[in-house]
């Protein structure tokens, strides 16, 4: 018998040139009883080919598996509760955020508020000041011009200040 | 578009997806651990709503990659495969394994395991499940002529050790 062929595609298996038909064809003809001798040696690669093709999982693998998938469930059924009570709480959160905010602009606001009440009341506290200021000022003139100084003092406290803050200037004046 | 069960689209890859995690892993219990966790994030994978053109090839390339940092773990924790091997040239083969290996094939089974992971892989993927190059290369992530080396070499490694015993 001729065994060129199978010589050939056995070549060209090793050089990894043979296509998945002729690889097949190889795997039937070394399944064969009856091998010449100097294709004999390499049977039992085949004959490996064959026993790895009927590997398979342990028997008890589907009940193994379909156990770790029970559990696997009902990990993910927890992970679920999990998640729905973090929900309710993070539905909270935000009013509770914005609750806080409010508070702090209102805080904010009030404090601003008075800040700027309380600046205006000091300005008005210092117009005072400047009053007596001008007040004792017109008193001094009052005192330099004895004779004026009970009309004097009456007008300044009835009348104007700046305007009468000026007016004991211009006796000074007359008098020189 | 065709609504895919775990049960028919999923599961029947078990086998396939074991003869790899073996293959890289050698050792039976680990071997499963990663076909489970294979098939179930496949699974889940399909149930997100992502297009998987090739579930073969995408399962085998998850499988494999489960295997190669199970296997990079366990380097780390320095057990090494090679001693096991020397002990017990059949050392991937438990109790549970129902073929009664010859000696050759057995010798040859061991012989393989001792190819660097590519190796093993590539030809594992070729001459036991029958891909094309291209699904290979695919399921490796490395390109079309590198699969063919890695298959050139492992079957050199094999015809070597067939010569030999011959003489």
């Amino acid at each position: 018998m001729d065994y060129k062929y199978i010589e050939q595609l056995l070549d060209r298996y090793w050089e990894c040139h043979t296509t998945a038909e002729e690889e097949q064809i190889l795997r039937s003809f070394f399944s064969q009883h009856d091998l010449p001798q100097h294709l004999a040696q390499y049977a039992p690669l085949f004959d490996f080919v064959r026993e790895e093709q009927q590997m398979h999982v342990s028997d008890d693998f589907d009940s193994r598996f379909g156990q770790l998938l029970a559990v696997e469930d009902e990990q993910q059924a927890m992970r679920r509760t999990h998640a729905r009570r973090l929900t309710l709480s993070r539905r909270v959160a935000p009013l509770l955020k914005a609750a806080a905010v409010v508070a702090v602009i209102f805080t904010i606001g009030t404090a601003t508020e008075r800040a700027i009440v309380g600046s205006h009341s000091d300005d008005n506290a210092t117009q005072p000041v400047l009053t007596d200021t001008y007040v004792r000022s017109s008193e001094v003139e009052a005192v330099i011009q004895p004779e004026h100084t009970t009309d004097a003092t009456a007008t300044i406290q009835n009348t104007d200040t700046l305007a009468h803050a000026v007016l004991p200037v211009e006796p000074a004046v007359e008098n020189e | 578009m065709k609504e895919l069960s775990f049960r028919n689209d999923v599961l029947p890859l078990k086998d396939r997806l074991y003869r790899l995690a073996m293959r890289i892993t050698l050792v039976r219990e680990d071997a499963e651990d990663m076909v489970q966790e294979t098939l179930i994030r496949v699974w889940k994978t399909l149930q997100d709503g992502t297009q998987i053109d090739n579930i073969d090839a995408f399962a085998l390339t998850v499988c494999r990659n489960l295997c190669l940092d199970l296997t990079a773990r366990r380097e780390q924790q320095n057990v090494t495969f090679d001693e096991e091997l020397h002990d017990r040239p059949d050392a991937t083969h438990s109790p549970y394994e129902d073929i009664v290996r010859s000696e050759q094939t057995a010798l040859l089974n061991a012989l393989l395991n001792t190819l660097p992971e590519k190796q093993r892989t590539a030809m594992q993927l070729r001459d036991i499940e029958g891909h094309t190059y291209r699904e290979i290369a695919e399921v490796m992530q490395i390109s079309e002529s590198d699969v063919k080396v890695n298959i050139f070499r492992a079957r050199r490694a094999i015809r070597e050790h067939l010569q030999q015993r011959k003489n």
